[in-house]
């Protein structure tokens, strides 16, 4: 059989650079365990979302203006003036949130079936790097259109770092570039809020390099040997992430079109005066569960490093967590320990979003207790755990 | 893992709507913009930009809005010049209050704010603009009095939405301000009515549009997705 004219190209170009090797051995070919559940399918679900705000972020930034006088009627010009402006806009707005709702269930995944442990340490640091960067880009994102929770939520979180010892009053006029948060601030934060994502993919890179390289974990969490464990990702699981899209975008377009505002606050769309403070300063509600632990702290500088580390400690553990059986289905005593873990954030993030006075404070320290708690006693989760009997093969 | 995957979700939903500070949560009211497919009300939109013109804009602007504008909400070029016409205006200029910031400064002590997207920058939106306009009392109701023993500070009038109750802004609304141009009667409930719609329209001009694009787009991913279902069910039916 003679090959097509097609196919001479490609090989010739193949030899080259080898990208469509690469392609078929990474997307097509790729070995994939064939008892992954629908639990896997946010990996690629956070990928489209990180690819479709980047997307819409281009095309809001040709029309944005990061100047304190431009930036709210910009916004503005963007919802009534630009050709669907408001469904640019719209999407990017739901689709920050709808991110970290996907990253946020990929990570309790991780968490249940233990993909943080070894071989998969590195794959584990690089999720927990790009959680941070999300932040970042998130927090500056929401200053952009210069509303007064904008505002107001920069000067409220930027002030954090005054805390840092003897130098936190300098970095902070350093990161606002004047005695307040104004102009330049907004300016290099528009700069940070383009260029971050791009960081973000960066480290997704790495994220699926490292992945790849020891292959994805399974709801068993035994390493699988046998060839027949495996399928191809093509068109097994192809099929299966597109599925999944579909049901990730039917919400995901019911918020777009019709609650736009709903995951908001409606004080963003007073513009932005340095001479009124909001009644409450709410950061967005991805960020409630670590505001509540800043809160729960009396001392601000503890406040600081307790919020932190409360996302920082996942970097150990891997290393925290004493025991060899990776899925939480095999574990009596981890199980539940971690399913009232992710109640406990939800609990930290209604006291969030909640003024900090009588009962939340109470109830936001004990959820902070028992949020480092977890993490503390898993060495000797691992130690006295009785395992059930985890199966040799699938 | 399915389970708690579900409860996730239905705790996450309430855990992430924030309850609106200050006053009483309003009454809901029966908007027609509300549902899956609404649709401007030319009348109403109407007798609300009549009041919006000739009551609010004594002292707000609608700094986003310009006659042509109108144009998106069913009105046709002729209706937009007539009504441009009757205030001095070209069809794209903003309208823009006479009263300047300094005065306002002056006479109420505080600025005025602007009105174009005042219904979604409250809590309750539109509810909440209706409960304002419609909340005024003459002096404090018995209910309050032991909240003000003093009476209320000067400059100061008592309206039942308004967090802590004391509103700089005096009843905007009487019987009878305006004369609608289709007849109906102007009582105060008449007038907030009308205006806060027109408000809901200056503030989301895009609404009929998104919901609208929200169908099409809805219809096409249940169908997207159920044949991706199928076609998934079909590929995997061989793995065990």
């Amino acid at each position: 059989m003679s090959k097509s004219n097609t196919q001479k190209a490609i090989e010739w170009f193949d030899y080259r650079l080898p990208i469509f090797s690469f392609m078929k051995h990474s997307a097509v070919e790729y070995p994939t365990p064939k008892n992954l559940s629908y639990m896997w399918n946010f990996g690629s679900l956070a990928g489209i979302a990180l690819v479709l705000q980047i997307l819409t972020g281009i095309f809001l930034a040709m029309h944005y203006k990061p100047d304190v006088n431009l930036a709210f009627d910009s916004i503005q010009h963007i919802m009534r003036d630009v050709n669907s402006g408001w469904l640019i806009r719209n999407m990017h707005m739901v689709g920050a949130s709808f991110f970290f709702i996907v990253v946020y269930i990929h990570m309790a995944r991780g968490m249940y079936y233990g993909s943080y442990k070894g071989p998969r340490e590195v794959l584990w640091w690089m999720g927990v790097i790009i959680f941070f960067l999300m932040m970042a880009t998130a927090f500056m994102g929401y200053v952009l259109p210069w509303g007064q929770m904008s505002f107001w939520g920069a000067t409220v979180i930027t002030n954090l770092l005054s805390v840092i010892p003897f130098v936190g009053e300098h970095v902070v006029i350093w990161l606002w570039g004047g005695y307040s948060v104004g102009d330049a601030t907004l300016n290099r934060f528009f700069s940070l809020h383009y260029l971050l994502p791009f960081v973000i993919f960066a480290v997704v890179f790495l994220h699926l390099w490292a992945l790849h390289t020891h292959k994805s974990n399974n709801p068993v969490g035994i390493d699988l040997k046998k060839d027949t464990d495996f399928i191809p990702f093509h068109p097994y699981y192809t099929i299966k992430d597109i599925f999944g899209l579909g049901v990730y975008l039917i919400p995901f377009t019911f918020m777009v079109c019709y609650a736009p505002e709903y995951l908001g606050h409606p004080d963003n769309y007073i513009p932005a005066d340095p001479m009124v403070t909001p009644a409450h300063i709410v950061p967005e509600w991805y960020f409630l569960p670590f505001y509540a632990i800043l809160r729960a702290v009396p001392d601000k500088l503890f406040g600081v490093i307790a919020m932190v580390a409360a996302i920082a400690i996942l970097f150990v553990l891997p290393w925290l967590d004493s025991s060899k059986v990776r899925s939480a289905r095999f574990r009596p005593l981890f199980r539940p320990l971690l399913i009232l873990f992710f109640a406990n954030m939800f609990v930290l993030g209604w006291v969030g979003a909640k003024p900090p006075e009588g009962i939340y404070i109470t109830i936001g320290r004990l959820a902070t207790f028992y949020h480092f708690a977890f993490f503390l006693i898993l060495p000797l989760v691992g130690m006295f755990e009785k395992p059930k009997p985890v199966p040799k093969s699938l | 893992m399915k389970t708690l995957f579900t409860l996730a979700l239905a705790t996450l939903i309430p855990a992430m709507s924030f309850a609106a500070g200050g006053g009483a949560a309003p009454v809901e009211q029966d908007w027609s913009f509300k549902g899956i497919t609404p649709d401007w009300d030319k009348e109403q939109l109407l007798r609300g930009y009549t009041v919006a013109t000739q009551v609010c804009m004594s002292c707000h602007s609608f700094k986003y809005i310009s006659h042509r504008n109108l144009m998106k909400a069913k009105f046709t070029e002729a209706d937009v010049k007539a009504l441009a016409a009757d205030m001095d205006l070209g069809i794209n200029d903003k309208l823009i209050s006479q009263l300047t910031a300094e005065d306002a400064k002056a006479v109420y002590g505080k600025s005025i704010p602007d009105l174009s997207l005042m219904n979604k920058a409250r809590g309750n939106g539109a509810d909440y603009v209706f409960a304002l306009l419609t909340g005024y009392e003459d002096g404090v109701p018995a209910k309050y009095a032991h909240d003000f023993e003093n009476g209320l500070p000067d400059g100061g009038y008592f309206n039942h939405a308004f967090p802590g109750h004391v509103i700089a802004m005096p009843q905007p609304l009487n019987d009878d301000q305006v004369e609608y141009r289709d007849g109906t009667s102007a009582t105060v409930e008449q007038m907030a009515k009308d205006v806060t719609y027109f408000m809901q329209w200056t503030a989301e001009p895009e609404l009929l549009a998104r919901k609208k694009l929200g169908v099409y787009i809805m219809l096409y991913l249940f169908i997207f997705t159920a044949l991706a279902y199928a076609l998934k069910r079909q590929i995997w039916k061989d793995v065990h």
